[in-house]
């Protein structure tokens, strides 16, 4: 799960990283007195989960003669697609050099990865495309306490020595956090000093409990409800409704779906051991979405009972048609109940989802 | 086939749970079938002495081993504790660690399969269906009647989709040496690349389908550094950037690990790949 930006700062600080001092505001009013704090300059930026924020109109400028008005400006509008309900309102930098650093997973290695250079301020895949001399790399095992001098002076290069403390400090909240990544973009040398301008946390879902952290974000009430059941659920803008069993089957059955030009309303995984209620579940739930005119279900199990599974589609009762690929335990008698309820049950994944196609036309 | 064998002794932790017993039972059913020694004993902490589908329970698998000979252990712990399993298999000597749990943090992982290298100690998984040798050990949760014993490698990020490729091979009459399922999570211990070594050393695999997954370019990695013939498929076309699509591993960050710029990619280096799984026997047969 991604942080947001003043969630993310307020870690930084807490393991002693210089963040410019800020004020999170809830309306337009609440800048009278922040102002105070901020000097006579500021920046004003929009606490929404989405990147590229300031080339979506999320970071606007402003004084204290006009700061209320831009405010009210920022509060008025979506960022995304999301409306803003909160800004950070952040002091105005003289920023002198800005870095960019960032620690990664790095799959391959398996390792942190330590990502530094001098030409902070733009995204990394601009940076790593138009100048990838300018980015120098450190692999680390997370096995590790602290990063090496040695890699602190491989990664610094040039840069001030006193961004090593830095490096040191984002590599503690890393591995502290549970985080797959962290982020600071731009890292800024100003004539008080150093300071992280912006910052980036995502934190691993699967550590989320155990870091206290509850998933907060805007669901929509079927993102809501599929976590309830704990099905892995992603909205789509087509109009096939698609529930699988396992994600790579899941994934391979819309592939399929666009491979003979339809377009899938969602991806539904009900994970392994998919019993009658689950099923009941997950095919409501998908036919919930108005948008939906056909579902195609493809289950193929070791363990996935098929009887079970088939009575859970009529259980559903729901008005569109389910088209079904049912392989695995009691596979005959599966089909045998779905057939006499009047299901279509096809044989194979690429019968059903031509089938799904066809009655989406 | 590679990895193990009918003569491997396994132990499998988290034992007494309900997967354990449900699995070290299918397990052992498959063992008899081939004549090999499949689960020998079990563990779960504190509960010596118990027994599960007929195999004896230990409280450590240190304690296992003065009773028991074997090599490699299936995890089933919950998530919470399966980075402990892996760490528990390397330091009490196993060479192999097949883990089953998923929701294992990401940083644990890390961890867990660093100590495990310090011990020589192979990791496959976190959160797959661990492997199958037809006709000669299953260690995981892999259905096996879909299989047949053959000359096809098959390497896999996901389970269910495995399933669904491996039948499609044995109805076209490609049996297979070994299936491996190395995981759906971001880390995981035996890549592509480690596998193909495998593949490359073992005398019955004539050629290896890769079945990928957005997200990473394990697969590429892989495919680039092996001689053996190499057919692909790759799951995701159409998965949407920054949307987790069921796996953790299974997402497209900042524009990395789409299935389309992986798909050129393998094909650039002469690895086809098929556009849908009821290609692959195809292509599969193209190669021998």
């Amino acid at each position: 799960m991604k942080l947001l930006e003043y969630e993310a700062r307020k870690v930084l600080e807490d393991y002693g990283i210089p963040i410019p001092r800020g004020v999170l505001i809830h309306s337009p009013a609440e800048l009278g007195p922040a102002m105070e704090t901020l000097g006579d300059r500021f920046v004003l930026k929009a606490q929404v989960e989405i990147g590229g924020r300031g080339k979506r109109g999320g970071i606007l400028v402003a004084d204290r003669s006009n700061g209320p008005a831009v405010a009210g400006e920022l509060f008025s509008r979506e960022i995304g697609g999301i409306p803003v309900r909160e800004v950070l309102a952040v002091e105005y930098l003289e920023i002198q050099e800005e870095y960019y650093l960032s620690i990664a997973i790095d799959r391959s290695t398996k390792n942190a990865l330590i990502l530094f250079s001098d030409q902070g301020g733009v995204d990394i895949e601009t940076l790593a495309r138009d100048s990838p001399g300018a980015l120098r790399r450190a692999s680390i095992p997370v096995l590790m306490h602290d990063v090496p001098p040695f890699m602190v002076r491989d990664l610094l290069g040039g840069a001030p020595k006193e961004l090593g403390g830095i490096i040191n400090r984002l590599y503690r909240v890393f591995c502290e956090k549970d985080a797959l990544l962290a982020e600071i973009n731009p890292l800024v040398a100003t004539p008080r000093g150093i300071f992280a301008a912006d910052a980036k946390l995502v934190i691993d879902d699967n550590a989320l409990r155990r870091q206290g952290i509850s998933q907060n974000r805007d669901l929509t009430e079927r993102e809501r409800e599929a976590e309830r059941h704990g099905f892995s659920y992603v909205e789509l803008t087509g109009d096939i409704g698609v529930i699988g069993n396992g994600a790579g089957l899941t994934m391979a059955t819309l592939d399929l779906i666009e491979y003979y030009g339809g377009r899938a309303a969602n991806f539904l995984d009900v994970g392994g051991g998919a019993d009658q209620e689950r099923v009941m579940h997950a095919v409501r739930l998908v036919a919930g979405d108005p948008t939906v005119k056909v579902i195609v279900v493809n289950l193929l199990g070791g363990i996935t009972r098929c009887d079970e599974v088939a009575r859970g589609i009529i259980q559903a009762g729901i008005s569109q048609p389910v088209i079904v690929r049912l392989a695995g335990t009691n596979e005959k008698e599966g089909q045998e109940i779905l057939r006499q309820a009047g299901y279509r049950m096809l044989d194979s994944m690429e019968h059903a989802v031509k089938a799904a196609v066809e009655a989406a036309r | 086939m590679i990895y193990a064998d009918r003569d491997t002794g396994v132990i499998v932790t988290g034992a007494t749970g309900k997967q354990g017993l449900f699995h070290i039972t299918l397990m052992n059913e498959y063992a008899r079938t081939v004549g090999g020694r499949g689960v020998v004993a079990g563990v779960t902490p504190g509960k010596a002495g118990q027994e599960v589908g007929g195999v004896p329970v230990y409280n450590s698998i240190r304690d296992a081993l003065r009773e028991h000979d074997a090599t490699a252990s299936v995890i089933f712990v919950p998530a919470a504790a399966a980075a402990d399993s892996i760490m528990e298999s390397a330091s009490a000597g196993l060479s192999l660690a097949v883990v089953i749990t998923e929701h294992i943090p990401v940083h644990d992982t890390m961890k867990a399969i660093a100590f495990a290298r310090l011990h020589g100690c192979d990791v496959i998984g976190p959160n797959c269906p661990g492997l199958l040798s037809p006709g000669e050990i299953k260690m995981g949760i892999m259905p096996v009647h879909l299989s047949s014993r053959g000359n096809i490698g098959v390497i896999s990020r996901s389970g269910t989709l495995t399933y669904e490729i491996v039948d499609q091979l044995t109805r076209a009459g490609l049996g297979q040496s070994t299936i491996v399922g190395i995981g759906g999570d971001p880390v995981i211990g035996q890549t592509f690349i480690d596998v193909l070594y495998r593949f490359e050393e073992d005398d019955q695999t004539d050629a290896v389908v890769i079945i990928g997954e957005v997200g990473g370019s394990l697969e590429e990695e892989g495919a680039r550094a092996t001689d053996l013939p190499v057919a692909a498929y790759i799951a995701g076309l159409s998965a949407p950037p920054e949307k987790r699509m069921g796996h953790a591993g299974a997402i497209i960050e900042g524009g990395e690990g789409d299935a389309r710029s992986k798909i050129e990619r393998l094909k650039k280096i002469g690895v086809p790949v098929a556009s849908r799984p009821s290609e692959v026997p195809r292509l599969i047969k193209e190669l021998l």
